[in-house]
């Protein structure tokens, strides 16, 4: 659907993509995911032919996106919610990017109601605020009724009602068959909506997977109970295991098969025994080394 | 191509500038052909010659017009509007090109709108001082079909100008300067260099040349339209090579 093979781009010094390679499996949401400056911006504006990569490319739908045929049709794309004539109305941007695909002018009117921007559709963009502006830019990628998605940051800009208001947006797209590719730097905002996840840092990708391969794959620690805590340690740390204490148990680093034959050789007692999961924050941290904004 | 000049014409009227372009023309063409009028004494303004000379004063739409062909492009750029029209037509040569053909046809219109105010404005003050009106003799319309041909080459100079400078307020003051300073400038480093005759082949000596109204070691009407059509081609070649190159970030 998505296809992006050895992708590299150079500004003077920096290296804003080096050899990125990942694929958008028709018909998921992929979160494009990695902290501000990772090369998310640079690879999307190359997915759309908008930046000419140095070496590598990138295809959509089979095609590279110059060579589509009605690509407002095909592919639809939120780039920077700033990228609007602020002395035009919101409904004649629209208007302007339908008549240039060709597309009738009352479908400016569906998109705003679709977006909920019809009240401020006539007025300036140069008073919108930035959440207004988000949804101005999704209503001009939906104009297209397009199969392909494609969002830079879409959740900049939206409080907490706006970024649950875009969820339900994309899941909804998602669920009539739509492929999403949906970058962000704040993890939380697209945890809860995503398939799959492409991490990214420095240009490069770090990791290419499902949401659930992500969490199976991430170092989970064992949650134990225990009235003998001093003891357990001991026993522990005997074994060669760390255990740290986590609120009124102890999070150990040794799987709960293993924690609880080691308690029961030694007679210690213990209440609970169980797994501690790692949140995709928590992995996604991991892998960029923390380097994030959130 | 169609939907794509549409849309040009869209973004220009949906600006408040549009209404700027349209006021400056009626307001500056009205004063000119009311100074004209006023300041020629009796009988020189019964004179054909005078009537062509009042519709040279539609000429003013021609600079209005290379502003609005610059505009057309580096707004874009300014605000990033770029994006979605290069999203919407990848083929960024087309792009360009609707915006020469919607230039051509907003630089008719507002040529058209200031011949208007020259044969009404100029129609009614010539009535009322009782003298004749030769604003319809064919002297007349033949100049007022120049102004139009005219018009349109200065607005297809302005894309030229604007595909190759990107930048809005830099395209359009270096412009400015060029017509009113640079140009002269040259004269003086052409005659160092005893190549005077070059000064007619520079491009708005050739763009005088090609309304008419020129003077006497200018271009002929013929030749001045084609050195003119040369610069726009050959800067609007330039500017398409950098449009297609430009990384949109």
């Amino acid at each position: 659907m998505i296809e992006v093979q050895e992708l590299s781009k150079r500004y003077g010094k920096t290296q804003a993509v080096a050899r990125l390679s990942f694929t958008v499996e028709p018909g998921t949401i992929t979160g494009f995911l990695g902290p501000n400056g990772a090369g998310k911006s640079t690879t999307l504006r190359s997915v759309l032919g908008l930046v000419h990569p140095d070496s590598g490319g990138a295809t959509v739908l089979g095609v590279p996106y110059a060579r589509l045929d009605r690509p407002l049709h095909r592919v639809g794309a939120v780039l920077e919610a700033s990228e609007v004539h602020p002395g035009r109305s919101g409904r004649n941007h629209l208007r302007v990017q339908a008549a240039a695909a060709g597309i009738p002018a009352s479908r400016a009117d569906e998109v705003l109601a679709l977006v909920e921007l019809t009240a401020a559709g006539r007025k300036r963009v140069k008073g919108y605020s930035l959440g207004m502006r988000q949804r101005l830019g999704l209503a001009t990628a939906l104009l297209g009724d397009p199969e392909v998605l494609v969002l830079d940051e879409p959740a900049n800009g939206l409080d907490p009602a706006g970024i649950r208001w875009l969820r339900d947006l994309l899941r909804a797209l998602a669920a009539e068959g739509r492929t999403i590719l949906v970058s962000s730097h704040v993890l939380a905002e697209v945890a809860q909506t995503v398939d799959r996840v492409v991490i990214v840092h420095r240009g490069e990708l770090i990791r290419q997977a499902s949401v659930a391969e992500v969490l199976a794959g991430a170092r989970g620690l064992t949650r134990v109970r225990t009235p003998d805590a001093e003891r357990l340690r001991t026993v522990l740390a005997a074994a060669g295991a760390t255990a740290e204490p986590g609120g009124d148990a102890l999070l150990v680093d040794l799987p709960p098969e293993r924690v609880g034959e080691l308690a029961a050789a030694n007679g210690v007692i213990l209440h609970e025994l169980g797994v501690e999961q790692a949140t995709l924050e928590e992995v996604f941290l991991e892998l960029t080394g923390g380097e994030t904004t959130q | 191509m169609i939907a794509l000049v549409r849309a040009e014409l869209l973004k220009i009227r949906t600006t408040r500038s549009w209404w700027g372009y349209l006021t400056a023309v009626v307001v500056l063409v009205g004063i000119a052909t009311a100074g004209n009028i006023g300041s020629t004494s009796g009988d020189g303004r019964s004179t054909v010659s005078f009537a062509v000379s009042l519709v040279d004063g539609a000429g003013i739409a021609a600079l209005l017009a290379i502003v609005l062909g610059i505009t057309v492009v580096t707004t874009e750029f300014r605000h990033g509007t770029v994006t979605p029209a290069f999203l919407a037509e990848p083929r960024r040569e087309r792009v360009l090109a609707a915006k020469a053909l919607a230039t051509t046809l907003v630089a008719l219109f507002l040529d058209v709108v200031a011949l208007l105010v020259v044969v009404v404005l100029g129609g009614i003050l010539l009535a009322v001082l009782g003298a004749e009106n030769h604003l319809l003799a064919a002297d007349s319309l033949q100049r007022a079909a120049l102004t139009l041909l005219v018009a349109v080459l200065w607005g297809l100079l302005g894309v030229s100008i604007g595909s190759l400078v990107h930048g809005q307020v830099a395209a359009i003051v270096g412009t400015l300067i060029w017509i009113f300073l640079g140009e002269t400038l040259l004269w003086g480093l052409f005659a160092l260099l005893h190549v005077n005759g070059l000064r007619a082949y520079l491009p708005f000596q050739a763009l005088d040349a090609a309304d008419g109204t020129g003077g006497g070691d200018l271009l002929s009407t013929p030749a001045g339209i084609a050195v003119s059509l040369g610069w726009i081609a050959g800067l609007g070649a330039l500017g398409l090579l950098r449009t297609r190159r430009r990384d949109i970030s």
